[in-house]
């Protein structure tokens, strides 16, 4: 080991500039050769910076003993930033300050002249202040950079006792100072994580100035030294584990330095091959050593920033909140969302959720006392997922808790660095902080997963994609799928039907129905395809549309799809998804929307297709073969795909014996919505009369199909809310509707009579919203069919009037498809006259009705 | 040498690289561009509500190729990224006056 002897003084002496170089060259080899062999002995760590800063400090004080041949004038000569902390890497730049006691002439400009040379010739980067001791009367905060550097002054030469002066202006300013230091600190903190992505889980971090990296270090301890009132810090950061996580960051980047020779600070992946090497990592290949190491690195970039926050919460704390309590056992304070009885929330875990529910709601973090409450309790009780959701109620809330709004991912991560997520989404452990290489991931794949949640709360500012995440009728379901859509990359096989697999279980955990399952389980399937698609075929080929649409058996499963896809993306990197890309996206989409929606008809069952051989294969004995083959003859492809197999047995056997003029149906309770299948022969006005009887009990049509065959048999199937809670209020309410319903079918009674009686009451609700309705007729997309496209206010009895409007002009309803964003009601119509495409004299007129009828309703 | 700038269709791209590859061209440029040409975009609706679609997405491929190589990575481009329809793109070609090795610091022969 070097020992860096100090100098001899030669004080206003004239020397020998070349043999002085050759002695400084000399000493900093020394200096670095030292320090790189401790950093290849995986020991670049503090002690061996500081052996480093005291070498050069010798150097500097020599160059400033030479240099007093220029002046005589008192000068303090100071180290300041990572210089005047000590901690100096191998390439590291050096800030110097330098202060003169009075106005600095020609003769002082000599003096930095004569240190500065040296230090660049000994090809130093130095960085370099030169004031007068005067300019510290007044706070320079135009530079907070070198605001902050001057916190880690460090006198290394000059007059003792202008340092000392410059020493007591320092400690009386930093007090006067204090919440300028703090506010530049934090600006600048924010802005640097803001380059990161505000995220540290990076592939390929910079250990200086990534999020949890070396500079966040400092910060917190910055922060720590001019935090004032101390007792505002619930729980400080642990010293020992700060101090740990630095050394270990400072000998990572030592060996960044020694490897490439430059002031490098990514941790790319080789550099990271090279590091488990250097700091002895063990494991069976260099994929597991690297992932060892890498998983260190993200827990001690975790302590970090968490340590940082709680610092700097209690420094930079938020308007004063005054203590509130919320709810039963939850309070609101400065720090956030807390519990009011600590041994409450120990006795009931499930209760846990609540303070983030309240935390998302008030756009505030949950408190750490609460935090580290609930990650102490985890790690020493180890609940099981179901200690978390063990009554349906519980799984509402956790579902409710699912939606994508403002705060879900802050909190989700909350949850995942306090355990909670993973204590209740088991599976979401297996990828934490599990590191993916290829091309284009930067962040691990939890993180990834967090992005895609946060993605899903942008999307709500999205013009083009805010009123599809809005449609959704489940958006829990989308951010379930998105937390569980890479969970496979944890296990061998293909990710997406392993995560599918994976995500089975969690949903039959948290008693989630079928349909709720199948959705999840199909959005995890098919994750990658629609990006595949948009961004890899043409998409221009109307075959290509043609199959991507023939994925989905709903127009609901497309919009998540193309939710997922977007937020997915945008989670790979900042770069990703660039508006190119999110351009093809919503082509696609608009694409295959259209062909659902406006070609639905034309694409006909094709008795030889498997769906069609898997319905006969598996026919319940009641239902003869040929009955199967009428019954589906003519009807559009998607129906197979709309409908279970179950479903359309149920329609075979409604559609048995049926008469003109009867109606049979089936009714049934759907989670929170009822459903109603109706089958008939067609005539005109049924779909009209059908929606008008669902209207006069107040029932809010939420979505549904109408279809009808070439044989002339009508299919109706409305999913509806009972909003006037008429099933409820009256145990009879069924059979009365069920009367009701074949009397209008059979034309004993006239629904417009009947709806006429209404009026003043339901009919006359007014929406709260009013938009200008579209009517847009569409003859380009089907062969068969005009179709016509109505986007206006819900209201009761929309659907009733708008059916009217259409048969009163002669015009046959052939399909129909149902659905309601909010308050507003898409309708699609598929109408012929006469069996053929509408005249644009029909059209015009049945324009002119339907805008009148709108009007004068809305 | 020459620099060659394709505006070809999005989901050609993988087509041309293979096809240049084969004529050992290796490196490339892929840049997402939008635009249009006598395509010139068309009107889509979504949900009776019309939408321009003036500017069409393209990728541009750059590559530097030596002038001896220009036809045949001509051909191999247009044979690779050709559907028969309006909006397969354009190529054109540009004299490059020198061209170095950043690492090595290189000039290009």
């Amino acid at each position: 080991m070097s020992v860096c002897v100090p100098m001899a003084p030669l004080k206003g002496k004239d020397v020998d500039q070349s043999a002085l170089r050759l002695r400084l060259t000399a000493s900093l080899d020394e200096a670095r050769r030292e320090l790189i062999d401790a950093t290849e002995r995986g020991e670049g760590g503090r002690a061996a910076l500081a052996r480093h800063a005291e070498c050069i400090d010798g150097i500097i004080r020599e160059l400033v003993d030479a240099a007093h041949v220029h002046t005589q004038m008192p000068v303090a000569v100071c180290a300041i930033g990572g210089y005047g902390r000590k901690s100096q890497f191998l390439h590291s730049d050096i800030d110097l300050l330098m202060v003169f006691s009075a106005p600095i002439g020609r003769p002082e400009e000599r003096f930095v002249k004569a240190l500065l040379h040296p230090l660049w010739d000994l090809r130093f980067e130095v960085g370099h202040h030169v004031r007068e001791i005067a300019d510290f009367d007044r706070l320079d905060i135009s530079n907070p950079e070198y605001l902050l550097a001057l916190m880690d002054l460090r006198p290394l030469a000059g007059d003792r006792e202008l340092t000392d002066r410059l020493q007591a202006v320092m400690r009386s300013s930093a007090a006067a100072w204090r919440p300028q230091i703090l506010d530049a600190l934090a600006s600048l903190t924010d802005q640097r994580h803001s380059e990161f992505h505000d995220t540290l889980y990076q592939l390929e971090p910079d250990v200086k100035d990534g999020p949890g990296a070396l500079r966040d270090v400092w910060a917190t301890r910055m922060m720590l030294r001019l935090g004032g009132d101390r007792r505002r810090i619930v729980r400080g950061p642990s010293p020992d584990r700060l101090s740990d996580a630095e050394e270990f960051l400072m000998r990572i980047r030592s060996g960044l330095h020694a490897d490439t020779g430059r002031n490098v600070n990514v941790l790319s992946y080789e550099l990271q091959e090279k590091a488990v090497d250097r700091l002895r990592y063990a494991g069976p290949d260099i994929r597991h050593r690297v992932e060892a190491l890498m998983t260190d690195y993200f827990k001690d970039a975790r302590s970090v920033t968490r340590a940082l926050g709680r610092v700097r919460r209690a420094a930079l704390p938020p308007e004063p909140t005054p203590i509130q309590l919320i709810g039963e056992n939850l309070m609101w304070v400065v720090e956030g969302i807390t519990f009011a009885d600590t041994q409450a929330a120990l006795a009931a875990p499930a209760d846990w959720l609540l303070a983030f529910d309240a935390a998302v709601s008030r756009n505030v973090p949950v408190a750490d006392d609460a935090l580290a409450l609930m990650e102490r309790e985890q790690q020493q009780r180890n609940y099981a997922p179901e200690v978390f959701h063990s009554t349906p109620e519980h799984q509402r809330r956790l579902l409710q808790f699912m939606r994508p709004r403002p705060g879900l991912s802050a909190r989700l991560s909350e949850m995942r660095d306090c355990g909670l997520l993973g204590a209740i989404f088991p599976e979401l452990n297996e990828i934490a902080c599990r590191v993916t290489r290829d091309f284009y991931h930067k962040y691990t794949v939890d993180e990834h997963t967090l992005l895609t949640v946060r993605n899903a709360e942008r999307l709500l500012n999205n013009p083009r994609f805010a009123p599809i995440l809005r449609e959704v009728h489940a958006p829990e379901l989308l951010v379930l799928a998105l937390l569980y859509h890479d969970v496979g990359k944890a296990r061998e096989g293909d990710h997406s039907t392993v995560g599918a697999d994976m995500a089975l279980a969690m949903s039959r955990r948290l008693g989630l129905d079928d349909e709720a399952t199948q959705i999840i389980d199909f959005l995890i399937r098919s994750h990658l395809k629609m990006s595949r698609i948009a961004f890899r075929r043409d998409t221009e080929e109307p075959e290509v549309v043609r199959q991507f649409a023939s994925m989905f058996s709903t127009e609901e499963q497309l919009k998540m799809l193309v939710l997922l896809t977007l937020c997915d993306v945008g989670a790979v990197s900042p770069e990703t998804l660039t508006p190119w890309k999110e351009e093809l996206l919503w082509r696609l989409y608009v694409d295959a929307y259209n062909h659902m929606t406006l070609g639905y008809a034309d694409d006909i069952i094709d008795r030889d297709q498997a769906l069609v051989a898997a319905l006969q294969a598996n026919r319940p004995l009641d239902i003869p073969e040929a009955d199967m083959a009428r019954f589906l003859e003519g009807l559009p492809r998607r129906y197979l795909i709309l409908f279970s197999q179950d479903a359309i047995y149920r329609h075979v056997r409604l559609a048995r014996d049926i008469k003109p003029n009867e109606a049979h149906f089936f009714l049934e309770k759907k989670a929170e919505a009822w459903e109603l299948t109706v089958v008939s022969l067609d005539k005109p006005f049924l779909f009209s009369n059908i929606c008008g009887v669902l209207a006069y009990y107040g029932m809010d049509i939420l979505r549904g199909h109408a279809l009808t065959s070439p044989a002339g048999l009508a299919l109706d199937v409305f999913q509806f809310a009972d909003s006037d809670g008429f099933f409820e209020r009256n145990s009879e309410g069924p059979n009365e509707f069920d009367r009701r319903l074949r009397d209008v079918v059979s034309g004993v009674t006239d629904v417009t009579t009947l709806l006429r009686s209404k009026e003043g009451s339901v009919l006359t609700r007014r929406a709260l919203v009013r938009r200008t309705p579209v009517v847009h007729f569409d003859t380009g997309h089907s062969q068969r069919y005009t179709v016509l496209e109505l986007v206006a206010d819900d209201a009761p009895g929309l659907l009733h009037r708008v059916s009217r409007v259409i048969s009163d002009r002669g015009i046959d309803v052939d399909l129909v498809l149902i659905s309601t964003e909010g308050q507003k009601a898409i309708d699609v119509f598929h109408i012929t006259r006469g069996g053929s495409k509408l005249s644009e004299d029909d059209e015009a007129l049945l324009k002119a009705d339907l805008e009148r009828m709108l009007k004068e309703t809305v | 040498m020459k620099l060659i700038k394709a505006i070809v269709r999005p989901n050609m791209v993988d087509n041309i690289k293979e096809a240049l590859g084969k004529l050992n061209i290796a490196g490339m440029t892929v840049t997402e561009v939008r635009g249009h040409g006598r395509q010139k975009g068309h009107t889509a609706v979504y949900r009776g509500r019309e939408y321009e679609v003036s500017l069409l997405p393209k990728m541009e491929i750059e590559v530097v190729v030596p002038d001896g190589a220009v036809d045949e990575a001509i051909k191999a481009i247009i044979g690779a990224a050709r559907t028969g329809e309006i909006g397969d793109g354009r190529v054109f070609v540009m004299p490059v006056e020198q061209g170095y090795n950043i690492r090595t610091g290189e000039k290009d022969v």
